[in-house]
This record gives C-alpha cells, structure tokens and sequence, in this order.
C-alpha cells in the first residue's frame, strides 16, 4: 500500500496525519495488511466468526 | 495497633489471613487501611503505582467496618480488606482516567463498575486508583501522563512494570494492597504479575462482568485479580464474578466457591507444557525457571507432557486486527478532535484500526474459534496447560529491542507473545511466579485451563505455592518501606481525593 493510499484512507476515516506520522505509519499498515491477507489461505469458510448477536 | 501484628506485618498479609485477623478483632479495618496509607505516602512517590488515593473515603469506610465488627454485625468475605483499582474500573463519585489525563483527566463516574460494586458488597475497602498504560492500550505499562509505573524489584534501574495493569502489579507486589483489580485484553493482567512477582487470573471470557470497566476491545476484554497468593485470587474470583445482566457476555453459568477446590493437590493431573513457541522462545532463566516448575509439578503427582498450538503463527496479526479495530471504534470521535492529547504510542496503535477493513476484521474473529478450538482439543486430554507467562523480565524503561537468546525482537511484541493467544481463544490463565533471573526479577508461569474451569488452575497454582516461597518474597527495596529515591524516578506524586 503507498502512502498516498494510507493518507487516503486516513481522510476517508477523519484523521489528519502530518507528513511524519504518514511516513511512520505507511509501512505499519502494509505490513500489517501483508499479514491479514495470509489468513485468507485458512480454510476459515465454515467458521462462524466468534462475534455474534444474540437476541436473548 | 494489636500486639500480635506489626504495621510491618500488616502490609505484607494476604487478603485471606487479613479478613480473618479482622473478623477476629485481632486487627481493626482502621489499623489496616492506615497502614497502608502511610505505606503508600512513604513510597509511591518512587513507585508512580496511584493515580489517585482515596484517603478520606478509605478511612471512613475503614470506621463504618470497624464499628459493624465491633457490633456483631454481619461481615462479608473480605470486611475492612483494602483494594486498589486499575483507572479504567468506574468508582461512584471517584475520579477514573483511564490513565488518559488530558482527555478523561476530569472523569467521575456516577456508579461503581459492577465487580467493584460486588467487592464493596464484600466489605472490601477502596483505597485508590492505579496507573496504567493509556487507556490500557500497551503491555510495557508507561503513562507519559501520571509516571512510568516503576517495578520494586529494581532499586538502581527503572524497569517497566508490565502492563497495562502496571499500578495494579506495583502495588501489590510493593505491599501498597493485598488484591489489585485489573483488566487482560492481551495479556494485562498476566504480563505485569509476571514482571512484578506476583499472581494474577484472567479469568474465562465471560466469568467476570464488564460493567463500568472502560473498554478497550470488546470481544478481547477480560477482568480479574491480581494479588500475592493463588488463595487470594481464589476468594476474590468467588466474590466478583458472575452474570450480570448489565453484560451480555457474562455465562449464566454458577459460580463456584473456588477456595473449596483449593485441596493442596494435584496427584495425577494431566499437565501439557507448551513447548515450540512458548519455553522454546523464551529467554535462558526463563526456561530454566518453568523447566525446574515442570519438574515440581511432576514431584508433586502431576504427569507431564509437551504440546504444541499450532495456531501461533497468525495469533498476533489476528489479535491485533481485532484489537485495533474495536479500539478505533471506541476512540475514533477523540481521535479525530484531539489526537494531540493522546500518548504518542497509544496514538500511533489507535489509528492502526482505521486500516482494518471488516472482511479483515471478520476473518480475524473466525481465526479466533480455529484457536479456541485447538486450545479446546489439547484440553481435551489434560487438565491444564503450562507455558511462561512472558519470555522476558522486566527491561529498563525506554528499551525497545530485546535479545531472547541470539534472536533479536521488539520488546513489546515480546511481551504479548505468551498471554495474547488466550485473549483469543477466551480461556482461562493463572499467571504465578516461578523463579527470578540472575538479575533477581520475577518470571512468571501460566496455567490455563478449560472454560469456566477457574478452579482447576487456581487448585494447581495453589499447589504449587504450597511447594514454594517465589510469591512469599518481597523486594528488597521496599520490604521495609525505606523510600526510593523519587529523583530516580521518571514519574508523578499520586492525587488525593
């Protein structure tokens, strides 16, 4: 993910990053996302997510 | 002051002999609280472990329980026994920061959280709030704000405490409080007993109410006793937890009297180390320490074996994705108006979850019943599972890289690396300590059990400080309460209420 992607994101969210924070948090959220992306080769489809409303 | 208890003695007793030399009339609950506070105003100064000190409330409270005992009156479990609070726990009329002072610096709630309500219920007498990580979002246990919480068992170094519970370690582990209250979303309530040598419980997801607890995530939060025994975790876990309806994710479930399992045996229980990933990656003393416990355990009756979670890989990534993105949700009206007012690293974790998308978020919660379900199955043919609290002891303030034998990491996902599997999968853990390195800090042991099976894992800890004197030893520095040297201290005077 670039940095104009992060400080996208961040807007779209409601943050405003100064071009420090951006640099510093760019390669956080790349490698971040790198690693969430490895959990889409899980065989997790039949797996009820663990979060659930419960009406009672 | 009775003749058959010194101040000195006072400070140090556990929770359960302190109730009984109460109800006893051998102590009264203002001799108790008293000197507790003259503890706290002779050494938290260097310890940084109160954000506030309830003085006047503790002391009045401590003459209502002494005229009830002095009347007959009915006495709870813990009547007159002073406990300290995390500032994260709501306290009616009582000011709770979360440790975030430029944003919440002037927060008084209108009710207790709902395990305070059930102590007070006990006779259990507030004595102050306790510094942690702002917002309870870090395991190291700073707070730029209120002071670095210092770890007693370094008199020259300031060493981190653990956290996010880090007041709640300090004080108990200084001898401010018997029992500490505090919260374990990824390892907070077990990472600073492993630090600060003293015994903590996460109990399971589920057991103990959230009610009135500032959240950090949701579907991660847990809270429990911190304290000096497996004997005292026990009878505090029996006083707090329970369904409450105000939480829709405490169990129906009966809550048993969890100091009857305490039968001082363990003959025959099946325990499982988890070596590759937990023993395996921790630091030399680390596994020496847990290696001579595994070989108590096997003395003491116990048959051993190692197992392995297969899962540990995507732990970290799937926690903090889940983590992250219930923060974000709670903070994100704070995070966008005053982001300044935050701590720099609880800042820069906090916007991490505006990045976590909701396919990514659900696929973390579906990882986390893989987890459950595989802890679930090692469970299924042993008792308890054993593995260090954390791979390391306390390092000094400001350290940031660690070597854990020849491999390098990053303090703080050190830290986490043992605990955080179990706020995933919801289990519980008794975190104990087991030994202390060359440098004389405290290591820690987990034990963790099956769901809603508290008193298996309180019954093992128990045992096993039966057998040993690491949670009886005090840290010379403050074992008789001579003051640290504030001017060492990068940390704040604690308010008064």
């Amino acid at each position: 993910m670039t940095s104009a992607a992060v400080e996208g994101l961040a807007r779209a969210a409601g943050l405003v990053l100064s071009p420090d924070e951006l640099q510093a948090l760019a390669p956080v959220v790349a490698r971040t996302l790198e690693m969430l992306e490895r959990l889409e080769w899980l065989p997790l489809a039949s797996a009820e997510p663990a979060t659930q409303y419960r009406v009672l | 002051m009775s003749p058959v208890v010194t101040q000195g003695e006072l400070v140090w007793a556990t929770a359960v002999d302190l109730a009984r030399l109460i109800a006893g009339k051998d102590v009264s609950p203002v001799e108790a609280v008293r000197a507790q506070l003259d503890r706290i105003a002779a050494l938290d100064a260097g310890l940084s472990a109160f954000i506030t000190v309830c003085e006047e409330g503790a002391l009045e409270a401590a003459r209502e329980a002494e005229q009830t005992v002095m009347a007959g009156g009915p006495l709870g479990p813990l009547h007159g026994v002073p406990v300290g609070l995390k500032d994260l726990f709501d306290t009616r009329g009582v000011l709770t920061t979360g440790g975030a002072r430029k944003i919440l610096g002037a927060r008084i709630p209108e009710a207790d959280a709902t395990v305070v309500a059930r102590l007070r219920a006990a006779g259990a007498i507030v004595l102050g709030k306790l510094n942690m990580h702002e917002f309870a979002y870090g395991p190291e246990g700073l707070n730029d704000h209120y002071g670095h919480a210092r770890n007693p068992w370094d008199p020259l170094v300031h060493r981190i405490a653990g956290g996010s519970s880090s007041g709640s370690g300090v004080a108990v582990a200084a001898g401010l409080c018997p029992i500490a209250l505090g919260s374990d979303t990824g390892g907070s309530i077990r990472i600073p007993a492993s630090l600060c040598g003293i015994t903590g419980l996460k109990p399971t997801y589920g057991r103990a109410s959230r009610t009135g607890v500032m959240p950090l995530a949701w579907s991660m939060d847990h809270v429990g006793p911190m304290t000096r025994s497996a004997a005292d975790a026990a009878l505090v876990l029996s006083l707090m937890a329970g369904y409450d309806p105000a939480d829709p994710s405490t169990s129906v479930l009966p809550v048993p009297h969890y100091p009857a399992a305490l039968t001082g045996t363990i003959t025959g229980l099946r325990v499982g180390v988890l070596s590759a990933d937990f023993l395996e990656a921790a630091a030399p003393a680390v596994q020496d320490a847990v290696r001579a416990a595994l070989r108590l355990f096997e003395q003491l009756g116990a048959v051993v074996d190692e197992v392995r979670l297969e899962s540990m890989e995507h732990v970290p990534v799937a926690a903090a994705a889940i983590v992250a993105s219930e923060a974000f949700a709670y903070h994100a009206p704070w995070l966008r108006r005053q982001p300044g007012d935050y701590q720099r690293d609880v800042c820069e974790r906090l916007r991490l979850g505006a990045f976590i998308s909701g396919p990514h978020y659900v696929r973390a919660q579906q990882f986390r019943v893989v987890v459950r379900d595989e802890v679930n199955r090692l469970l299924a043919r042993r008792d308890v599972l054993v593995a260090p609290s954390t791979p390391i002891t306390a390092t000094p303030v400001g350290q940031v890289q660690v070597s854990i034998g020849t491999t390098p990491s990053d303090v703080r996902g050190a830290l986490l690396s043992f605990t955080r599997p179990f706020n995933l999968s919801g289990h519980p853990v008794c975190s104990i300590p087991c030994g202390f390195s060359s440098e004389g800090l405290p290591i820690g042991l987990q034990i963790i059990g099956r769901p809603f099976d508290e008193a298996a894992i309180l019954r093992v800890a128990d045992t096993f400080q039966r057998a040993t004197d690491w949670h009886t030893r005090k840290p010379s520095a403050v074992a008789a309460a001579p003051p640290l040297d504030p001017a060492r201290t990068v940390g704040g005077a604690p308010r008064h209420d």
